[in-house]
């Protein structure tokens, strides 16, 4: 039982992990916590460690040094528990029997899932339930070898979600889809997001996971360089002013405002919040300043990491 | 355990290289009613059809059923990952060592399935010379294809039953070396050659002492043959086995996929 008001454990702590293969040093040192409910985004140039990170949190991977926490267990030394509430895609596309149906893959990983301590058998309407939301249905009785390369992928999805997990950690899960299955993962790892489950992915595409990741991380030469909190960032707000001088001035006396800068024809201020939005307008306004448009000031996580790959 | 045994034996009987071994094992057999120069060669005049299993078991013993086993058993582990298949396996909540467990099982059950259509296609073979009471013997009991006198069907099954029991023993060390190499090289070709090139480098040792022989595993090949007390040779192929069963399994516990 949990003591009431106990700091939650986190879904995924990577503690000082490093991994080598003969010499060459793959991870160096990362430490990164996911709580529940937050989807982490893992990103980085080519041959950063990103897979590496991915399979060693998995459990597929063993590391030099560290060690890697899923639900408080330690995924290399009780791995059959610290497994039992995760989903995961590591490859893309995602791979399966080819020989059998996608309905039949599905339930080997049901009955797989299964074998965990305490498991619970998952029911075929379970299955069903999950190749509808990936909108499989129509491929559930066909053989995954004829499957396209944006099915199979939605098929690991299902795979993955099928046990509802509470960890789900997905390797480039929108790889090979169309703009409408990139539409479908999207919503999926929110709602599974909204219900607790912490999600890390790992991907090149910053601009589109810049809409609904909570967290990225910035990995490159196997160090995590940066942590990027977007929940914080997406709280700035742009006035597009005759005075953004003056708009900065004003709106630095206010007690909701946190940090306040200008980039002309912008005065740019984190509120906080939306609902802060018409007080600021107010007093701009009260203090003559002329407001001609108000609206997010959008993180641009591309032009971020792209300094910071570069400074690394 | 059932879970994973279940579908480690649907994973073999859907392998295309067990397609073939199950085929050309059950159809080679059937080469013996049609070739004449076949008691020429082994020297002895086939009177029975329960002589034909000995004959199958034989000649393909020594190396066409060995490179069936590795190569099917190094797939076991080197098809998996070269489709992709083990990762999302191995992510499931379950024990690695339950997972090359069976492997383990299914690979050493491998054996007894291709001597056992063996067996089938050569008593298919022997139909023509019929099954009844024969003089000789079946090639797999005391005095091999001559025998000790008239042998009543019964005794010729007893003999074929036994032979072929001990056929698959012989051949289990050979499934479990393959696994082995599997594991340690995650690629069927590698892993597949690895045991070939052990059980040629094995037979090669004939040059050194007579005591080292005696545990070298391919001094004990013929055990199926043999009469009298084998327990020795018995208990060295469970040894072998046992041995290369476990370290499949220790490889495994923390090898990165």
């Amino acid at each position: 039982m949990t003591k009431q008001g106990a700091p939650a454990i986190p879904a995924i702590e990577v503690r000082g992990l490093y991994k080598k293969y003969g010499q060459n040093s793959v991870l160096e040192d990362v430490y990164l916590t996911v709580k529940p409910g937050e989807v982490y985004a893992l990103t980085g140039p080519n041959g950063a460690g990103k897979t590496t990170l991915i399979r060693t949190m998995t459990g597929l991977a063993f590391p030099t040094d560290g060690e890697v926490r899923l639900l408080g267990r330690d995924v290399h030394t009780d791995g059959q528990r610290a497994r039992a509430y995760l989903g995961a895609v590591v490859e893309a596309p995602a791979k399966f029997y080819p020989q059998f149906t996608g309905t039949q893959n599905l339930q080997v990983h049901a009955n797989l899932s299964a074998m965990a301590p305490g498991g619970r058998k998952i029911s075929r309407d379970r299955i069903r339930e999950v190749l509808a939301l990936l909108e499989l249905t129509r491929m559930a009785d066909r053989r995954v070898q004829e499957y396209s390369l944006g099915q199979r992928q939605r098929l690991g999805v299902a795979s993955a979600m099928l046990a509802e997990p509470r960890v789900l950690i997905l390797d480039e899960p929108t790889n090979g889809l169309d703009p409408l299955g990139i539409g479908l993962i999207h919503r999926i790892v929110t709602s599974l997001a909204t219900g607790g489950c912490a999600v890390v992915l790992s991907t090149h595409h910053l601009r589109e996971i810049a809409t609904y990741a909570h967290t990225v991380g910035i990995l490159t030469g196997g160090r995590l360089v940066d942590t990027v909190d977007l929940r914080a960032r997406q709280a700035a707000y742009r006035f597009r002013v005759d005075d953004p001088l003056g708009a900065a001035a004003v709106l630095e006396r206010l007690p909701f405002v946190r940090r306040v800068s200008t980039r002309t024809p912008y005065a740019i201020a984190h509120l906080g919040g939306e609902s802060r939005v018409p007080d600021a307008l107010s007093h701009l306004s009260a203090e003559g300043i002329r407001v001609f448009e108000a609206s997010p000031d959008h993180f641009d996580l591309y032009e971020y990491y792209r300094e910071r790959v570069e400074q690394a | 355990m059932l879970t994973l045994l279940s579908l480690e034996l649907r994973k073999l009987f859907g392998a295309r290289s067990v397609h073939l071994a199950l085929l050309v094992t059950f159809l080679m057999p059937l080469l013996w009613a049609f070739a004449p120069r076949l008691s020429a060669l082994i020297q002895v005049n086939l009177v029975s059809g329960w002589q034909l299993p000995a004959v199958s078991i034989g000649v393909t013993i020594g190396y066409l059923l060995p490179l069936f086993i590795a190569v099917t058993v190094a797939e076991m582990i080197g098809a998996e990952v070269a489709q992709g298949t083990l990762a999302p396996l191995l992510l499931r909540p379950v024990d690695r060592t339950k997972v090359i467990a069976s492997k383990l099982i299914t690979a050493l059950t491998y054996p007894f399935l291709l001597i056992l259509t063996t067996v089938l296609g050569s008593l298919l073979a022997g139909i023509p010379l019929g099954f009844g009471t024969f003089t000789g013997g079946t090639g797999l009991g005391p005095g091999l294809f001559v025998g000790v006198g008239q042998l009543s069907s019964d005794a010729a099954f007893a003999e074929v039953l036994r032979g072929s029991l001990l056929s698959g023993v012989v051949l289990m060390p050979i499934a479990a070396l393959s696994l082995l190499f599997g594991v340690l090289y995650l690629n069927t070709a590698a892993a597949a050659l690895a045991t070939f090139a052990a059980l040629i480098v094995m037979r090669l040792l004939v040059v050194l002492p007579e005591t080292i022989q005696r545990i070298l595993l391919t001094s004990h090949l013929g055990l199926y043959v043999q009469q009298g007390d084998i327990t020795q040779s018995l208990v060295l192929l469970l040894i072998y086995t046992a041995g290369f069963g476990l370290m499949s399994i220790f490889a495994f516990d923390r090898r990165d996929v």
